[in-house]
């Protein structure tokens, strides 16, 4: 049950913007910054996202700018980044000319405005998946939209270790798949529910273990509604928390995964677009070019992770004691996603491409 | 079977809990009788829908154990540890298959029929 945004615990105060300001101006190397307007935006109850319109004079940025505070997570979720570690590998992402809202400043210092925050450019469109999928347009934007995915995906692969600005993330074992199939399985030791068929899955999975790639960046949720798009355009990829060192072909399968199509099942693509679509755009800008055979792995890897995280939730209600339907509906959730992957592993053993 | 699992009984008691705490209070007085008949379906789908997916479960493990003996915990444990009885082992795939669809007529027929399987 989400918290009513009057009840949330608020940071910035609109009405004492003098702190911030003085920050910020000191931050961009600007005489003086004004801000004009602050609106916390709908949207997460563990953490604050404010649109804030700033006047600034002097420095490099001199102008009047509509930009993002962020202030960190109060509860994250297991493996995801704090704050800063994800401001730190968008700041990467953009270095290697990833389409992402700028990253401008961040602030580590609690007396500012009560927490610590990340400031980034405002970027517009709408990140809505059902919105992107129902678009009257779609069947007009979407092959060239997926080949734009595409080609910021190989650009975000192309950032490999060793990297100094990443040092923080830990290096994959050499046996990337084995780990996370042993990862799943403590996860499946934990919940109350035995899945057999999940079980199945990953059992499947360890035994068509791909050759692996080299070590990428990898964005870790690139799924359609998790970038915004305008007029049919990307204009940024959104939600860098579960970055991390693995496989590329990770992210390609999880876009591509039944689970994240919204409805548009045929358009494989996230809902958008055919898989040859999007891999047109990735060979096109990749040095490692990918085959539409090999994704087919990665897709049920990504249904059976999908299965874990949201039995993980279900455990929440169950065993965690949290009365929440929300929770409850999510964890009736992993039927769905080992259905598809025993469709998907049934339709490889048969010969056929999967669905 | 005793694991602990969100089962449509959870489920709806959950929700008719909420009805009961949080919805049929602020209803208006003429709107009340059909709140309470719904609370009433509530229970009664509860009873009912349970067994479905019980009864899928039993010819699921029936078929690959002796009568009584197997359960879905010891079904997740011999998939995992590859100790399923050879011979039996041919067809699991199949059956997992068919108690998902059990468990999603349950769950989420929608998905189901997107999937191209009817009611």
């Amino acid at each position: 049950m989400t918290m009513a945004a009057s009840s949330r615990p608020r940071t910035l105060d609109p009405a004492n913007l003098d702190p911030l300001q003085r920050w910020l101006a000191s931050a961009v190397e600007a005489s003086r910054v004004e801000i004009t307007r602050a609106d916390l935006l709908s949207g997460g109850a563990v953490q604050e996202n404010w649109r804030i319109h700033a006047a600034i004079d002097g420095g490099p940025r001199a102008g009047t700018h509509a930009l993002v505070l962020r202030t960190d997570a109060v509860a994250r979720l297991p493996m995801s980044l704090d704050r800063p570690r994800e401001f730190a590998c968008i700041k990467a992402a953009h270095a290697a000319s990833v389409l992402v809202a700028e990253p401008i400043a961040e602030c580590a210092d609690k007396s500012v405005i009560g927490a610590p925050f990340t400031v980034q450019r405002l970027l517009s469109g709408t990140a809505q998946a059902r919105r992107i999928i129902r678009d009257p347009d779609l069947a007009g934007f979407g092959p060239a939209l997926a080949r734009e995915i595409g080609n910021q995906l190989a650009r975000i692969h192309a950032i490999r270790p060793p990297n100094d600005a990443l040092a923080f993330l830990p290096l994959p074992e050499p046996d990337a798949v084995g780990a996370a199939v042993a990862e799943m399985r403590r996860a499946l030791d934990k919940a109350s529910e035995p899945r057999p068929a999940l079980e199945y899955v990953l059992a499947w999975l360890l035994s068509h273990k791909p050759a692996p790639r080299p070590t990428s960046l990898v964005h870790g949720d690139f799924r359609t509604g998790n970038y915004l798009i305008e007029n049919g355009q990307l204009t940024g990829i959104l939600d860098w928390e579960f970055c991390h060192w693995g496989d590329p072909r990770e992210d390609l399968g999880w876009f591509c995964a039944r689970c994240w199509r919204f409805g548009n099942d045929a358009l494989a693509a996230g809902g958008i677009a055919t898989r040859a679509d999007l891999l047109e755009g990735y060979n096109a800008a990749s040095d490692a070019p990918i085959t539409e055979s090999e994704l087919a792995f990665w897709e049920i890897l990504g249904a059976a992770r999908w299965a874990v995280i949201a039995l993980l939730q279900g455990q929440r209600f169950l065993t965690g004691g949290e009365r929440s339907l929300e929770l409850a509906l999510t964890g009736l959730m992993p039927a769905e996603m080992e259905f598809d992957a025993l469709e998907a592993i049934a339709a490889l053993e048969a010969g056929r491409p999967i669905p | 079977m005793t694991a602990r699992r969100i089962d449509a009984d959870a489920l709806l008691d959950l929700a008719t809990e909420m009805l009961r705490a949080e919805v049929l209070p602020a209803l208006a007085p003429e709107q009340r009788y059909a709140g309470a008949m719904i609370a009433n379906a509530l229970e009664i789908a509860r009873r009912a829908l349970a067994e479905e997916v019980e009864a899928a479960e039993w010819s699921l493990l029936d078929s690959l154990y002796e009568e009584g003996e197997g359960s879905t915990a010891q079904l997740a444990r011999d998939i995992r540890a590859d100790t399923l009885p050879k011979g039996k082992a041919a067809d699991i795939a199949e059956a997992l298959r068919t108690l998902l669809i059990a468990e999603l007529r349950v769950r989420n027929p929608r998905f189901l029929a997107s999937r191209g399987i009817g009611g």
